[in-house]
């Protein structure tokens, strides 16, 4: 069902209603331009396509790894979304909306590479994920800033599992809460918190290992 | 969250990650604030994944370098619906069929009450004439024909020659036998 735009006026009314602050005001902001999107102005879109450009393109790049793909792959997230535009309901994020619609993209190429790798679920088992935590090492102030151990984190992080590394990016770099991370990714929000622990547990290891620290 | 404080215990890792996060019912929030508070071995993994998640965010920023408002508008510009190519042609069809009924209605003055609705008759078929010739021509001018030239079989490959009955050298050529 299309949202008409006095749907999307209603729901910016209902969320001034709720003393929404400065947080949503950007979701405010992407109703007015969806709004006129849907009126035919196209550069309303472009705006949208501005705002959201760099963000899409560091996601979908930290998934598929190749600069190249991830240009290809955010132009066709927005060609897409603009296709589907007439059936976002005002109800969801325009941000989570375009997100999911860049993680589906993404994910179809990373099939089709066959580089998508699914972890076990067993995650409670004894010998699983969760209780291989290593030892807490050095206090994290003397980590951060660190250029060279940025750079290990950063190769831990290329070794994830794709579903591991943008839950990772949706909690972290763009600060998505659990309820929007599920409706990003289409999972249960009990599954976005025990995927994300996993995702964290495994992020450690990885940068342990790569320090020497795990030896 | 129950976490005996004396006991050695693997720490819930889904729950601290959870709490790191602000997405723990309140409670449970209390119950392991208060267990942090006396477990220095769950307070120490929580100050880890609590560096892990300053160092992600800390991660280096590759940039797009490019506008993709403009590539997207050209496209999406691109894309947009063009008037129907076989309007044009069905306008000026029914233009012709006016001048047409114009002309017949010249030779055919409306004075005559009994001829009045003759040329009328004869209009509709000229009209209908022409709106299948028009409907026709768009069909064959439309593309949905199959663009594709077909090759002729090659004969020539074939186990007999065109209108031949031959079935080998034995059947057509009289065999020179020693006699």
């Amino acid at each position: 069902m299309a949202a008409s735009a006095e749907e999307l006026q209603d729901a910016d009314e209902a969320e001034r209603a709720d003393g929404a602050g400065p947080a949503t005001s950007a979701g405010s902001d992407d109703r007015a331009l969806v709004a006129r999107t849907l009126a035919g102005d196209a550069p309303a879109f472009a705006a949208l396509v501005r705002r959201y450009q760099e963000r899409v393109f560091r996601f979908v790049l930290r998934l598929c790894g190749t600069r190249d793909e991830a240009l290809d792959l955010t132009q066709e997230t927005f060609m897409k979304a603009h296709q589907a535009l007439p059936g976002w309901r005002p109800e969801a994020q325009f941000r989570t909306w375009l997100f999911s619609i860049a993680h589906n993209a993404t994910l179809d190429v990373l099939r089709r590479r066959q580089l998508v790798v699914f972890v076990p679920l067993a995650e409670d088992s004894p010998d699983g994920p969760l209780a291989r935590l290593p030892d807490p090492g050095a206090p994290p102030d003397e980590r951060c800033g660190d250029r060279q151990r940025i750079a290990l984190l950063d190769r831990a992080l290329r070794e994830l599992p794709a579903e591991q590394r943008e839950i990772l990016w949706l909690r972290e770099l763009e600060d998505m809460s659990y309820g929007e991370i599920a409706a990003t990714l289409g999972i249960a929000e009990g599954t976005v918190k025990s995927r994300l622990a996993r995702a964290r547990v495994a992020a450690l290891a990885g940068y342990r290992r790569h320090t020497g620290e795990d030896r | 969250m129950s976490h005996p404080a004396a006991a050695p215990h693997a720490p819930d890792l889904e729950s601290l990650s959870a709490w790191l996060d602000g997405e723990l019912p309140a409670a449970e929030e209390f119950a392991l604030a208060a267990h942090l508070a006396a477990c220095p071995a769950c307070a120490a993994r929580l100050n880890e994944l609590h560096a892990l998640a300053t160092d992600l965010r800390a991660l280096p920023q590759e940039s797009l370098g490019v506008d993709l408002a403009e590539i997207v508008a050209s496209r999406l510009a691109a894309r947009a619906p063009r008037p129907a190519a076989g309007a044009p042609a069905a306008m000026d069809a029914m233009s012709d069929i006016s001048r047409a009924l114009a002309a017949l209605r010249k030779f055919f003055p409306a004075s005559r009450p009994a001829a009045r609705w003759w040329p009328l008759g004869a209009g509709a078929g000229a009209a209908a004439s022409l709106a299948l010739g028009v409907a026709l021509g768009s069909a064959l001018l439309a593309g949905d024909a199959d663009p594709t030239p077909r090759l002729a079989p090659l004969a020539v490959f074939d186990a007999l020659p065109p209108g031949s009955l031959c079935h080998g050298p034995d059947a057509c050529y009289v065999k020179e036998t020693d006699k």
